[in-house]
């Protein structure tokens, strides 16, 4: 229990100076944004072209969320230690001091390694609630139910992101939920124009 | 030998950590009673510290390791006492 609320403590200090907090939420709001539009696009690519086969649907859909996740947890990891190697590397030349093993080296580490985990988690965890549908779709032969309610919860998933940000922004929650849901409204409808047309 | 009781450093630290929490660390180290960090100058991404320490036996080497510990660097030492008591700088005919 001790230890547990050092580590909580110590969270505390790291969010403090690495600002570990705002980077890793607007990192999981962007990702979380982008794995929901992208399911969009597979769920959408899969619909106008016929796939009635949930399996098929799932597989590609995990595929991607899985890409997605690694993508994110790559990116950002490689971009936050670049950057943030770069600041420490500053600070140590203007303090003519080696930062690498203080409060301030490890509170940066701290900060590559979680902000990389909601980089990875949040676009792969958006995108696997949008497929619920089609885990629970089993064998079943008529899909349409799945692809409906699979875009329903996209939406509804846009829309909470939406009040998150207008939360942050202390701003009207219902404007940003709606703007948020108007890209998914519009991506499902390009898909849908580009299947029919293709 | 001699126990320190004063301690003057000028010291060279990055804004973060500030020197609340500077304040906060050094006071909790055993020996010090108390804990005074003034900033006699800002740059863009460090700031001069003067601190002032008292206590009954400051751990000069622990203070160091807090403050190198906390990004900062000790410039000079300023001020020291050591003994039994505290006392000020003498006023000279100079003075």
């Amino acid at each position: 229990m001790r230890s547990l609320l050092e580590a909580v403590s110590y969270l505390r200090e790291y969010d403090k100076l690495a600002n570990i907090s705002e980077i890793a939420r607007r990192y999981f709001a962007m990702n979380a944004f982008d794995g929901v539009l992208t399911i969009i696009g597979v769920l959408m690519g899969n619909f106008v072209a016929g796939v009635s086969d949930a399996r098929i649907v799932l597989s590609t859909g995990l595929a991607t969320s899985v890409a997605m996740g690694v993508s994110g947890l790559w990116g950002a990891y490689l971009t936050e230690s670049a950057e943030r190697k770069r600041d420490l590397d500053e600070l140590s030349r203007v303090t003519l001091t080696d930062l690498t093993n203080t409060r301030i080296g490890r509170a940066s580490r701290a900060a590559i390694f979680i902000v990389a985990i909601v980089d990875g988690l949040s676009p792969f965890l958006a995108a696997l609630i949008v497929l619920i549908p089609f885990i629970l779709a089993g064998s079943s032969e008529d899909l349409t139910w799945a692809y409906y309610t699979s875009l329903g919860l996209a939406l509804l998933t846009l829309f909470s992101l939406g009040l998150f940000l207008g939360r942050i922004s202390h701003g009207r929650m219902i404007v940003y939920g709606l703007k948020t849901v108007l890209a998914g409204v519009v991506s499902i409808v390009i898909s849908f124009f580009l299947g029919v047309s293709g | 030998m001699a126990k320190i009781r004063r301690l003057v450093l000028d010291t060279l630290k990055p804004h973060e950590p500030n020197i609340i929490d500077l304040a906060n660390v050094l006071s909790e180290i055993e020996g010090v009673a108390a804990v005074n960090i003034s900033i006699y100058e800002l740059d863009r991404m460090v700031e001069n510290a003067k601190i002032t320490i008292e206590g009954e036996d400051i751990p000069f080497s622990g203070v160091s390791d807090m403050i190198e510990e906390m990004g900062g660097t000790i410039h000079s030492i300023d001020e020291v006492v050591a003994g039994k008591k505290i006392i000020d700088d003498a006023d000279t005919l100079q003075d």
